[in-house]
């Protein structure tokens, strides 16, 4: 159905010849075409681009905590955590105890308040210092378990296996099982021979051969 | 480099692909009237790449659409511009699709052998139409929520199967999770590829046509490269900067979250359907109903747009000045009913008052969630549920302010009226008739106490029942009323007032004044101890200056400088009011409950007692709160005083009652 109207000539039927430019002229006329073409997308896309990048590019702001007064804190400016159980809570025999860390969470525009922000394993040996290892495997970030009939902690994912005090026993984890720092306290004031356990509790790196805090 | 493109051109076609493109005829040369198109289609690019910005943060739920958002534009890496330009080229494209279809009708370019492309381009301006609609809802604020709620209502007028296709668009019979889930994907996904789909064929089916000239002999023909492209590319140039100057300079709003419970009397369509919504209300168009106006008569219109090519094939030129015709009277239409809808709202009072609201809501919301406790996972909506600054205006203006007004206004920012005289008389500013609450228990208010009581409480003469006891007793009668002119604390305020102001007692006024302002332990004062400490002796052991000295406020009043009881009962009450925590939040919750208490000023109070049938404890609370200025403090601008306005408004010449307004 080409031109079937007699009075609007359609285009590409016939082909009258097109005015020829100087050279000089039309190419400074593309160039210039170009480089406007160009900038035109180019802009909104360095901007889109730029806002894509922000979780790169902005700085957090610090979030706030609801003690009310007269309360002791559930974390200290260090950035230490009280655990819900206390130094009884763990097994005297060396046995690990898995514990959920609570704390506020900050995702994005909301704030969640006292809610579970991961897992730590707990031990002790007889007397000595409770340690605590971050659950989640070094390796690529699944999370370990505590296996009786071996006695050893054992990632389900690659088989990486770790020894009770944290030593890693196979080639698969780049490292040994994170140690998180200790604080034993009495109403959160430093205490060796307190009851209340405090975990600076941190994630790392997964990966690397390098304990680096997320 | 050649050696490339030649490689890909034997295997793809490029270069020949590329001269199809780009060496279009231009008939008659390249004109500025051709670029609208272009701009068309740029700004939908630009929609594109903002708009998969937009949706890598947004999130559609109710409870996290304004969150994200506000997220997006007050916390992320260039967010507000982001926003901003897909806010503004939405707007922008709306005006460039009516630009370019005006151009196509008035160039009869939607004529033989155009006609498929004009209806082309009439799916696809439904579909822009659609998108900016759907993308109207999706920030999940008031203004968006009830803008849309109104389309979806005038969905369901639609005759037969309005209400199956409201509740399809809304995901279920009433707004939820599922409207927004579908309204999104609507906007990002079925929309927008639909677009994609029309434009091509738009294009395609143009290029088969090629431009309309009118004039092909008025400049050698020229190529689309790169004459005509470049004047599109300034014209796009044009349009990126004008959208990014408002961004920058003019961020798009985000008015408060959505909360059906709270009524928004500033509701709006965008204003590029104000038109519509102006007509809507034409008293004529009222009357035959939503389904003629919002849905026959655009029906209509768009019909005979639709029409247009058939029209000027049977009519022949005449046909085509009739099409044009129509077109400009409609685009008159159009602009004038807009004109009207604005010029109307600006003169509108009530309207301004409540934009004025919705204005300090959206701010206070966002300067709420900007706080350090960000935003609780019931949402932001619970943050203004939950704040006395939002919360406690509304609840004066529909408690309290029949008698009492907030720095001459309602709390909301509006002069309080009441019906004319008679029934064809405009309505007046109403007199209040109880005490001007906008500086409850402040310095100045403390001192207009002291030195100037008859005069502060003045407001209570234009009260009926003040009048009414006047003239019982004027006619031999002993009814026991609340006079400001005539009690014992009127007559000591002025008995004393020489010595009040007395330069040996200044500093005493000042102290007292001090002591009672920071009784009331309203939040965001702070106050001088020592000042305080010597108007505490001041108030209970009268340790004045001269005549005066020995005259202590506790000598009636002797709970002063005492907490307010936990549990106030009235059987040590003297009979004088108490001022044991005069002001404070837990003093004037008590004496919202009990006015008529005898710890206050017993039963010949004419406040009304709000028990909690009333006003419930959690509305008690916000209003309380509100007037004590327990609240996050904050930067939003408050509503204007308006105490001159009013005192104007009730200057002797009004035909209100004037001896009741209190003298500057």
């Amino acid at each position: 159905m080409t031109s079937t109207s007699p009075e609007i000539p359609t285009a590409g039927s016939v082909d009258p010849p097109i005015s020829v430019e100087t050279p000089r002229r039309s190419l400074l006329v593309q160039l210039i075409t170009g480089m406007l073409s160009f900038l035109i997308i180019a802009v909104p896309s360095t901007l889109s681009g730029l806002f894509f990048l922000d979780p790169i590019l902005r700085k957090r702001k610090a979030a706030s905590d609801d003690t009310a007064d007269g309360e002791v804190p559930r974390k200290d400016e260090a950035g230490f955590v009280r655990l819900d159980v206390t130094k009884e809570a763990v097994p005297q025999d060396g046995t690990p105890l898995s514990v959920t860390v609570i704390d506020d969470h900050v995702d994005a525009w909301n704030m969640f308040r006292d809610v579970p922000v991961g897992s730590i394993w707990l031990r002790k040996v007889g007397d000595g210092p409770i340690l605590a290892f971050n659950s989640i495997c070094p390796h690529l970030g699944c999370s370990v378990d505590y296996i009786r009939e071996e006695n050893e902690f054992y990632c389900p994912c690659h088989a990486s296996a770790f020894a009770l005090d944290g030593k890693k026993m196979n080639d698969i984890p780049p490292r040994d099982l994170d140690v998180l720092e200790v604080s034993m306290r009495t109403h959160g004031q430093q205490d060796a021979n307190g009851h209340e356990i405090w975990v600076k509790f941190q994630n790392f790196q997964r990966a690397t051969s390098d304990k680096i805090v997320i | 480099m050649i050696a490339l493109i030649n490689w890909l051109e034997t295997r793809t076609g490029v270069k020949a692909l590329m001269h199809e493109a780009f060496n279009e005829r231009v008939p008659g040369g390249a004109r500025w009237r051709y670029v609208w198109g272009s701009t068309l289609v740029f700004t939908f690019v630009l929609q594109m790449i903002t708009g998969f910005m937009l949706w890598s943060a947004y999130s559609p739920s109710t409870r996290t659409a304004w969150e994200s958002v506000y997220h997006i534009q007050h916390e992320m890496f260039l967010g507000n511009i982001i926003r901003g330009l897909h806010h503004y080229a939405a707007q922008g494209m709306v005006v460039l699709m009516a630009i370019h279809l005006i151009q196509v009708i008035i160039d009869g370019a939607y004529k033989a052998p155009r006609e498929v492309n004009f209806w082309l381009g009439i799916v696809l301006m439904m579909i822009v139409l659609g998108l900016s609609l759907t993308g109207y809802l999706l920030p999940w604020d008031q203004k968006g929520y009830y803008a849309t709620q109104v389309t979806t209502n005038i969905m369901c007028a639609t005759p037969v199967v309005g209400r199956e296709v409201q509740v399809l668009a809304q995901g279920g019979s009433d707004y939820g999770h599922l409207t927004l889930t579908r309204f999104f994907a609507m906007h990002a996904g079925i929309l927008p590829t639909l677009l994609v789909g029309f434009l091509v064929l738009h294009i395609y089916v143009f290029r088969r046509h090629g431009l309309t000239v009118h004039d092909p002999k008025r400049a050698p023909d020229t190529t689309f490269w790169p004459d005509q492209v470049l004047k599109d590319s300034v014209a796009c140039l044009a349009v990126l900067a004008v959208v990014l100057l408002l961004a920058m300079f003019r961020a798009p709003e985000l008015s408060a979250p959505a909360d059906p419970a709270v009524k928004f009397d500033a509701a709006r369509p965008e204003w590029y359907f104000l038109f519509l919504f102006r007509f809507l209300k034409f008293h004529a168009v009222e009357s035959l109903g939503v389904t003629f106006g919002a849905i026959i008569v655009p029906g209509i219109i768009m019909g005979i747009i639709a029409a247009m090519p058939i029209t000027a094939k049977v009519l022949g030129n005449f046909g085509h000045t009739l099409n044009r015709a129509f077109i400009w009277a409609l685009a008159l239409g159009v602009v004038v009913l807009t004109l009207m809808a604005f010029y109307e709202d600006a003169n509108n009072a009530e309207h301004q008052a409540a934009l004025t609201e919705a204005h300090r809501d959206g701010q206070r919301a966002i300067e709420l969630s900007i706080g350090p406790d960000k935003i609780p996972v019931e949402g932001a909506v619970t943050l203004l549920r939950e704040d006395p600054f939002t919360h406690g205006p509304r609840l004066f203006a529909q408690h309290c302010s029949s008698c009492h007004r907030f720095n001459g206004h309602d709390g909301r920012g509006s002069l309080v009226t009441e019906a004319g005289k008679t029934d064809e008389a405009p309505s007046v500013i109403a007199a209040p008739t109880a005490a001007d609450l906008g500086g409850f228990g402040n310095r100045q208010w403390m001192t207009a106490i002291v030195m100037d009581y008859s005069n502060h409480f003045a407001w209570m003469k234009n009260s009926t029942w003040f009048r009414d006891a006047q003239a019982k007793n004027a006619a031999g009668g002993t009814v026991d009323y609340i006079n400001p002119d005539s009690s014992e604390m009127a007559d000591w305020t002025s008995g004393n007032l020489d010595a009040l102001q007395s330069a040996e007692n200044a500093d005493n006024v000042k102290a007292l004044v001090e002591f009672l302002a920071a009784e009331t332990g309203h939040a965001g004062t702070t106050y001088d101890a020592a000042l305080v400490e010597k108007g505490r002796d001041l108030a209970i052991k009268g340790s004045w200056a001269g005549a005066l000295n020995g005259t202590s406020c506790a000598s009636c009043h002797d709970t002063i400088g005492q907490d307010f009881p936990t549990q106030p009962d009235d059987s040590t009450a003297s009979s004088y009011p108490t001022l044991a925590k005069y002001a404070s939040l837990a003093w004037l919750k008590d004496f919202i409950r009990h006015p008529d208490a005898a710890r206050h000023y017993g039963a010949k109070n004419q406040m009304v007692v709000y028990s909690p049938q009333k006003l419930s404890d959690k509305n008690l609370d916000l209003l309380v709160r509100w007037l004590t200025h327990d609240y996050t403090p904050s930067t939003v601008p408050d509503y204007a005083n308006q105490l001159d306005v009013l005192n104007a408004a009730l200057a002797p010449s009004s035909s209100v009652a004037v001896e009741a307004a209190p003298k500057k």
